[in-house]
Formats: C-alpha cells, sequence, structure tokens
C-alpha cells in the first residue's frame, strides 16, 4: 500500500479541509492528554516510597521504592528493615521488570479460540465477571460447590481460596506450596514437635549447620543467608548431605555425597549411632521426649555399615557427622528444608530430621532449632463454614477415614485431578487457577491438560501469561505485589542473640496499578456477588482488609506510613523450653493410622539401566517459573544447563556446552534443549538442572523455550502415603545429543 | 479536560487517526465510521485500501470480534507473542514505563498539558496523536515537528513495521500506514521514500 502524493502536498491541498471535517464527527470529544489547569506540573523529583513487600519470592522482604513522575525506578531494602535491612537479592532488584514487563497481562480477556490454543480477545471487566460468576454459579447449581476446585498460589490467593472453600464450599483446593513444596515438612514437624518449623533454626549462633539437600547460596532468601553467613563467619562447622556439589556444598566441612533418595537411612544410622554410643541428650530426652524406647527399638537395624551401603557412602563419614553433631549438641542446627517433596517417602525424612533434633537436645536452645517470638496481627477474611465431608475428597467414604491422614491444608492434588478426569465419585466441572502455574508445578503435564479439558470452564487470574493462563476461558489480569495493598509481614531481628525486637509491616503499592489489572478482593468480592454470596464479603476493599488487620495491633496504615512502613517494638527472648513442648519420637497416632510410629526409611525406585534420576533444585536468580520472563534475570541466567559426571560424559561422548535434550523412562521427550555442564560435583547416577525453565507459552517472549522445562520430564506419580503430597524426584532421563539417545552408564 | 471538536484540518486529522487506534467497539466503530474512513482513503488515492478492509469487514459474521481479537494479538497480549505493544519505550528502552516515556510525559509538561487519571501510558500511540491534535489546535507547528521527530519517529518507525509485517487484517496495516504518512518527515524535496 502507498499513498500516490505527499503528505506536504496533501496538507496544501484544499481536499484536505474537505476531508478533514466529516473525520470529526466519527472521533470522541475527549483526550487523554488534556491542558494542565494550573502551571506546569514539571517534574517533582525522586520520591522515596515506603512500604513495599517483595514477592518475586516467597521470603518477602521489606522494600522502599525510588520513584520519579510516577514510575518506579528502582527498589531498594527499607533501611529501617530488621530482617533484610538495605539489602534485596538480585530477583527483588528485577521485581521493576516485572511490573513494565510488555507481556504481563493488562485487561481481562476472553479465550474466543481453544483451551491449549488460544486466540484472545480484550473483554470489560463487567463482561469478564459476568461470565466467571454465572459460569461458576451454573456449576454450583448443577454439580454442587464440589463442583469447583481452585489452584491457589501466593498472598493474593489466600482471600480468594478462603472464599470458594469457606462461603462456596468446596474442599477441592490445592496449594502448590503444600502439595508440591513444604507440606511434608510442616505435617511431620507436627507431628513431632506440635509445631511447623519453618526454617527457624538459629544458624548465627550455632556451632554446627546440618543440611539434607539445602543449597543455600542458590536458593536465597535474603535474612536467612545473611543467617548463614554470620554462622559460618562465627564459625560454624557445615554438614551437607547432597548428591551435588551445590554452593553450600562447596563451603562445607563434611560433603555427604549421598544417593538420592536413601537421605533418611543416613539419619536413622546417625541417630543409632548416638543412642548405641550414648551420645545423646539424655537429660533432654527425658524431659522433653515421649516413646523413646520403641524409637530406639526401630532403628537399631540402622548400623553406620548397613547405612553406608545403602546411601553409597562411607561408613567412617556418617561416623565422622555423628561424632561432631554430638560433640557440638545441643547448639546444632538441623535445617528442616523447604522445597522437600522429593521422593513420595518424605515425611518420614522429614520425621527424622525432627527426631535428630530432638535426641541432640537441640530444640529452643543456642544454635538449635528455635522459633522466635514474632507479634501476632489478625487475619481477616471469609468466615469459616462447616461444609461437612460428605464431598471431601480426604475422606474414604467406607471407611470414614483419612486417606492420607497428615494431609496438609486443601486437598492432595491427585485426588482431585483423579475426579475431575474420571468423573468419580463425582462431576468437578469448573477450575479456577490464582497465581499458581499446575502445568509447570504439578507433575504429569498431560494428566493436567486432561483436567482443563474435562472442564465446563476454567478462570485464570496472573500477572504474566505463564503456561497455564493458555488453558483458560477467561483471564484476569492482577495487579502485582508492587502495585495493591496486602500481606502483613512481621517477624524479628534477624539475629536471635542481638536485642530483642520485633515488626509489623504490612504491603502497600509503590505505584498504582497500570491499565486495567485489579487486587484480588475486587476480583473476588464481584465474582461472591454473582455467585450470591454479597452478604458475607468481609471487607470491601483491600485497603480495609489491611487496616482491619492493623487494628488488632493499634496500628493502621496511616500510622505504618508515618513510621516509614515498618512499626518497630521490643521483643522477647525466643529462648527456653515452653513447658508443655514434647518431641514425639514414635508417634502412636501415627502407628494408629497404619504408617511406621517411628523415622522409617522406605526405599525408592532404583535407576531403570541406562537412565540417571532427574534432579532439580533453585537457581540464584529465578523462583521458579515465576520470573522466567524477567529481562534482567533472563540476562543473569538465560537457560538451565543439565550438571553431568565428568566421567559419564566421557564415557557417552559429552562435552562441555554440548546441545542436549532428554527423554525419560516413560518416553516423553523435553520440548527444547539446554547445553551441558560437565562436573566432577555431581554423582554418575543422577543429573541436574536448574527448575523453572523453558516456558511452553509464547506470550512469554523471554522465556519461552528458554532452557529445558524439567517439570515436563516429571510424569510419574510418586505420592507420599502419610500426606498425598507429590514426590518429585523418582524421574529418570535419558539424554539426546544430535537425534541420537544416549544411554548413562551403570 | 478537553472536551471540544478539534478545530483545525490537521488536528482533526490526529484525532480521527488515534480514534482507529482505540480498541474496536460498536460504539464508535460503526458504518459511519467506516464510510467516513472510506471516503478518506479515496481522498488519498487509497481506494483499494478502503475495498480491502471493506472486504475483510464484509465476509464475516462478527466483524468487530474479529478487529478486537486482531486488536488484542497485536497490541495487548498475543500467541505467538504480542506483535507490537503501542508504547514508544517498549522500542526505545526494551521496557513499559522506561525513561523514553518519562521524556514524553515531560514534553507534554512543558507544553502545558498532562495526562487524564483514566489515560494510559503517556507514550501510548493513541496519546501521543491526540497530544499532536491538541498542538495542532494552538498552531504550534514548532512543537510538533519537535516532538515528531525526538519522541514519536524514533519509535514509530520501529513499530510500523512490526504491525505491518504481523497484522492479518487489513484494517490495521491500513491504519499504521495512514499515521505513518501524516507523521513522517520529508526530505526538503518533497519526496517520501514509502517503506512499506
Ligand atoms: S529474597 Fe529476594 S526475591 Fe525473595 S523476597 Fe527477598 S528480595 Fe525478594
Amino acid at each position: 500500500m502507498a499513498f500516490n502524493l505527499t503528505r506536504r502536498k496533501f496538507l496544501q491541498t484544499a481536499t484536505l479541509a474537505a476531508a478533514s471535517v466529516p473525520l470529526s464527527k466519527v472521533v470522541s470529544a475527549s483526550t487523554g492528554v488534556t491542558k494542565s489547569a494550573l502551571d506546569t506540573p514539571g517534574t517533582a523529583g525522586d520520591q522515596t516510597v515506603v512500604g513495599g513487600i517483595c514477592e518475586m519470592c516467597f521470603w518477602r522482604c521489606q522494600l522502599v521504592g525510588k520513584v520519579r513522575d510516577g514510575r518506579l525506578m528502582k527498589l531498594e531494602g527499607n533501611p529501617k528493615s530488621i530482617d533484610n535491612g538495605t539489602a534485596i537479592c538480585a530477583r527483588g532488584n528485577a521485581g521493576v521488570k516485572l511490573l513494565y514487563d510488555v507481556d504481563r497481562l493488562k485487561y481481562p480477556m476472553k479465550n474466543v479460540g481453544k483451551r491449549g490454543a488460544p486466540k484472545w480477545k480484550r473483554i470489560s471487566w463487567k463482561e469478564a465477571l459476568d461470565e466467571c460468576g454465572s459460569k461458576l454459579k451454573n456449576t454450583v447449581d448443577q454439580y454442587g460447590a464440589q463442583g469447583i476446585c481452585v489452584f491457589p498460589h501466593g498472598a493474593s490467593a489466600k482471600y480468594p481460596m478462603h472464599y470458594f472453600e469457606r462461603a462456596v464450599g468446596t474442599h477441592n483446593v490445592s496449594e502448590a506450596s503444600f502439595f508440591q513444596c513444604r507440606g511434608i515438612r510442616d505435617t511431620a514437624y507436627v507431628a513431632t514437635i506440635g509445631k511447623a518449623p519453618g526454617e527457624k533454626i538459629d544458624m548465627p549462633n550455632t556451632k554446627v549447620l546440618f543440611f539434607i539437600g539445602d543449597h543455600l547460596g542458590e536458593n536465597i532468601h535474603v535474612s536467612h543467608i545473611k543467617q548463614y553467613i554470620q554462622g559460618l563467619q562465627n564459625g560454624a562447622k557445615l554438614i551437607v548431605a547432597d548428591p551435588r556439589f551445590s554452593a553450600s556444598a562447596a563451603k562445607a566441612d563434611i560433603w555427604v555425597q549421598i544417593k538420592p533418595g536413601t537421605d533418611t537411612a543416613y539419619m536413622l544410622a546417625i541417630m543409632n549411632y548416638l543412642v548405641q554410643n550414648d551420645k545423646y541428650d539424655k537429660e533432654f530426652v527425658e524431659d522433653h521426649t515421649d516413646g523413646f524406647e520403641q524409637f530406639a527399638e526401630s532403628i537399631k537395624e540402622w548400623t553406620l555399615e548397613k547405612a553406608a551401603k545403602e546411601c553409597d557412602i562411607p561408613a567412617a563419614q556418617i561416623k565422622e557427622v555423628a561424632e561432631m553433631l554430638a560433640a557440638n549438641a545441643p547448639n546444632v542446627a538441623i535445617h528442616p528444608g523447604r522445597h522437600v517433596s522429593w521422593h513420595g517417602n518424605d515425611f518420614q525424612r522429614e520425621r527424622a530430621l525432627a527426631c535428630l533434633t530432638g535426641i541432640l537436645g537441640a530444640y529452643y536452645v543456642k544454635g538449635g532449632w528455635v522459633p522466635a517470638k514474632g507479634p501476632k496481627v489478625g487475619g481477616v477474611s471469609w468466615k469459616k463454614e462447616d461444609h461437612g465431608h460428605k464431598y471431601d475428597l480426604n475422606y474414604d467414604h467406607h471407611e470414614d477415614e483419612k486417606v492420607y491422614p497428615y494431609n496438609p491444608p486443601g486437598t492432595p492434588t491427585d485426588l482431585i485431578r483423579d475426579c475431575a478426569i474420571s468423573g468419580k465419585p463425582y462431576p468437578i466441572k469448573s477450575c479456577v487457577v490464582w497465581g499458581q502455574n499446575p502445568m509447570q508445578t504439578i507433575p504429569n503435564q498431560q494428566m493436567m491438560k486432561d483436567l482443563f479439558n474435562a472442564m465446563d470452564f476454567v478462570m485464570c487470574v496472573d500477572v504474566m501469561p505463564t503456561d497455564v493462563t493458555a488453558w483458560a476461558d477467561i483471564l484476569l489480569p492482577e495487579a502485582s505485589y508492587l502495585e495493591r495493598y496486602d500481606y502483613i509481614k512481621t517477624g524479628t531481628q534477624w539475629d536471635l542473640s542481638k536485642e530483642h525486637q520485633q515488626y509489623i509491616s504490612a504491603r502497600m503499592p509503590l505505584v498504582p496499578p497500570m491499565f486495567e489489572r485489579k487486587d484480588q478482593i475486587y476480583i473476588t468480592n464481584e465474582i461472591a456477588k454473582r455467585m450470591g454470596h454479597e452478604a458475607k464479603i468481609p471487607v470491601k476493599t483491600m485497603e480495609e482488609m489491611v487496616d482491619k488487620n492493623l487494628a488488632t495491633v493499634n496500628l493502621s496504615i496511616e500510622k505504618l506510613k508515618a513510621e516509614d512502613g515498618i512499626h518497630i517494638q521490643p521483643g522477647k527472648d525466643p529462648y527456653g523450653i515452653p513447658e508443655e513442648f514434647e518431641v514425639r519420637l514414635f508417634n502412636e497416632d501415627i502407628a494408629d493410622t497404619g504408617h511406621p510410629g517411628a523415622p522409617t526409611y522406605i526405599p525408592v525406585p532404583d535407576n531403570p539401566k541406562g537412565f540417571a534420576r532427574l534432579l532439580y533444585g533453585r537457581a540464584p536468580v529465578h523462583t521458579f517459573n515465576r520470573s522466567q520472563n524477567n529481562v534482567w534475570l533472563h540476562n543473569a541466567m538465560p537457560d538451565n544447563p543439565v550438571w553431568v559426571n565428568d566421567e559419564v560424559a566421557a564415557k557417552i561422548g559429552l562435552i562441555d556446552g554440548d546441545t542436549v535434550g532428554f527423554v525419560n523412562s516413560e518416553g516423553v521427550e523435553s520440548a527444547t534443549t539446554t547445553t551441558v555442564k560437565v562436573t566432577a560435583g555431581i554423582r554418575k547416577d543422577c543429573v541436574y538442572m536448574y527448575h523453572g525453565f523453558g516456558s511452553a507459552n509464547p506470550l512469554m517472549t523471554i522465556g519461552v523455550g528458554a532452557g529445558v522445562d524439567d517439570t515436563s520430564l516429571i510424569t510419574k506419580l510418586a505420592v507420599d502415603p502419610e500426606t498425598g503430597c507429590h514426590g518429585m524426584r523418582n524421574n529418570f532421563v535419558k539424554l539426546i545429543k544430535n537425534g541420537k539417545v544416549l544411554d548413562i552408564p551403570a | 479536560m478537553l472536551d471540544t471538536e478539534p478545530s483545525n484540518d490537521i488536528a482533526r486529522v490526529y484525532r480521527f487517526l488515534a480514534q482507529c487506534m482505540q480498541y474496536p467497539d460498536q460504539e464508535w466503530m460503526n458504518d459511519e465510521f467506516f464510510n467516513v474512513l472510506y471516503n478518506f482513503l479515496g481522498t488519498l488515492d487509497a481506494v483499494e485500501d478502503g475495498i480491502a478492509i471493506k472486504k475483510a469487514i464484509d465476509n464475516t459474521d462478527d466483524a468487530i470480534e474479529d478487529l478486537q481479537v486482531e486488536y488484542t494479538r497485536l497490541f495487548i497480549n498475543g500467541v505467538p507473542h504480542v506483535v507490537a505493544p503501542p508504547y514508544g519505550s517498549v522500542y526505545m528502552d526494551q521496557s513499559l514505563q522506561g525513561t523514553f516515556a518519562g521524556d514524553t510525559l515531560a514534553f507534554y509538561h512543558t507544553k502545558g498539558f498532562e495526562m487524564d487519571k483514566s489515560a494510559d501510558l503517556p507514550d501510548h500511540l493513541i496519546h501521543e496523536l491526540e497530544f499532536l491534535s491538541l498542538l495542532a489546535e494552538e498552531n504550534d507547528f514548532s512543537g510538533e515537528e519537535e516532538f515528531l521527530k525526538k519522541l514519536f519517529r524514533p519509535w514509530y518507525k520501529k513499530f510500523h513495521p512490526r504491525v505491518t509485517k504481523g497484522a492479518h487484517h487489513p484494517f490495521y496495516r491500513v491504519v499504521v500506514q495512514l499515521i505513518d504518512f501524516f507523521t513522517k518527515e520529508e526530505d526538503k524535496d518533497g519526496f517520501q521514500p514509502n517503506e512499506a
């Protein structure tokens, strides 16, 4: 197309005058640019806006934003913070890039194509909410509340999750943070010490740090890392059990190159050694534990030699570790882990960690497991209602017993997924995904697709067009953590030995939301109104919610702002064992459910011939798939090279930097390729890569196809028998180079 | 907020072009609108372009939905990826709200204008065209020229070919070409090379 005249000529002709008059008839009268009423505003200079709380990961460091003319220029740690202080990590800094990511969702959209192969059309909020409300209401009317399943994740998903659980009444809610991550840890510790452990070990003041698979340094949470580094600086010894020479293993005094899946056997042998050699804390065991005899009896088969064989490590090294722990007890920090859904035998491993801490007497003492005493701030939300267990998949209705006696809150993912796909015991017909990307968090992508295809209606709420959003019928854009009020963050000073202080802060927007992004209260309430629950709505706005929560401690948004975003008050001494505290070394209740009452090693499937076990972990500059489209972080780490043992690589003809794909033991091939990192720092029987790469959604223009999506290769399901959580490291792969599948030598 | 019709010819043209870039909606994208567009293309000796648009519109059950899907894919979120976000700083800073957006806003301020609260980002194509129309109203031709040169053309010349290449619907191909035509500087002989 070309216009056969020049602009200047055209503008000079009488034709323009004739043509331009009708033009104005079809334009709207108003413009977005208007004459200033007053003097030219000019630039207001840089402003420091307080009240930010990071959510590039879930550690939630406290931020301030440097804002110029309404634009967020830079994020920094809030100087008033007694947690992260002025420090934030690379991901925290890169929040600016998430905020202004061109690919971010901006308006409500309707899929006028197919699920999985969408054609998006921008629609109004009214149309989007009407559609969500009526489709979800239809599901409830036709199939009951249980006809809706919900996959939530993150701070903004709490309020809608409570709505669907409490007001609507579905039990079919599955949070990835529980069922594919840390839920096992929490319920195992609750079953042992009555409390979820967090990562509450007193690292700065410990004498020995004991990590099973924790790779701090690659897994970065600012104040946690500060604690860790302080501990090492103060001379703490570090023991790291990991099949890989991780960032932590590189700093370790003892690196235990353990065979994957055998960690519980390893800990049982350490505990048995301590018991057999009278090197445990007798006084603590006497005063604060229950079931010691049965526990000791149950683990006594685990000699150093037996464990050495099972774990493929030297017996002398197990002894060395046990001696080091005993010599420094009770000031030893046994890390409870964070992402712990590994092999489907994880409840027992977590129990073993909790019991090991117990027999070393390392609870509530300097350098042990010590929960800081933080302030309690009220949690306003939807009112709890009893919806019975008739449609609760957690219950086996013949026996009226729980299917998984120690499942974390919600319903295990596979109970929901199987029911949704099969329609048994009842139909599930609508799916709400809020901030979670089940395509890259839940094993077996085909089953996830089958679930979505079985739905009458799918809605997704997110900030980015992650892989799962391609399966939505309606896609709603959410305000990010930098643009909304929301989470109340509380805690104490990061080093427990320092002056006892507590802090209270609340997430406040650093800039207003752009485009038509809305927060969770607006979206949930509008849907609730359309589903007939208007009378139950607990708060009208996010500000109201935050203010009501803060009011329980005599604070308000206004007061917090006046205090630079963080309220600090005197704290309490966290050391000293509470009277009622007890470690259940042998737990009768667990035994009554038919599971082992003392920590027990359950072997995991071995590698099929020619395959390596696929291990994955966290990258220091990415937070799973949440940050894969962030241009700064992508530049820092564009893909996820696969670690291959140097001897294995030499045998199969791989060199550093080779490009490879994968095929797993079930015949599933990776859609993309990555490069090889040849290293002596990994066992021969496994390969390793960072999790959260290789997005399949082309809407993620930076992250699409960058590296390999490890979750796509995790197709074999392992489910932890006590908790119903997934185990995700029982999948095995071969590498493919130039189209040739390479067998991994035994 | 200004609530008047543009008062001179070039101001009307800018405002019309800005209107064409609004999200398609039955309210304004009606027969009258298309007739005006076709006539306008006629005055530019581009009847063929009008025919192409008319054909695309007549050969479908829901012309507005087609254009909405196309608009979403080209300018908002699309598969395989958004083709051409209509914001200057995406091209100049590889980000929304980059310093280029700040410079654009600063320019508005120096001319005594500000963004309405409900407006999109300052460097959105629509607002830039609206701003140009307001300058034209005030007969601030040097301001118009300076803005085009410093803050409009540098990104528009990257945006324009992306749309031309990526558009499935002739409407947006034609509209971006029209915008190009009315904003492009000609060389001293008045000769305008055709980039399309
Ligand atoms: S550790 Fe980093 S990403 Fe996580 S909250 Fe803190 S600054 Fe943000």
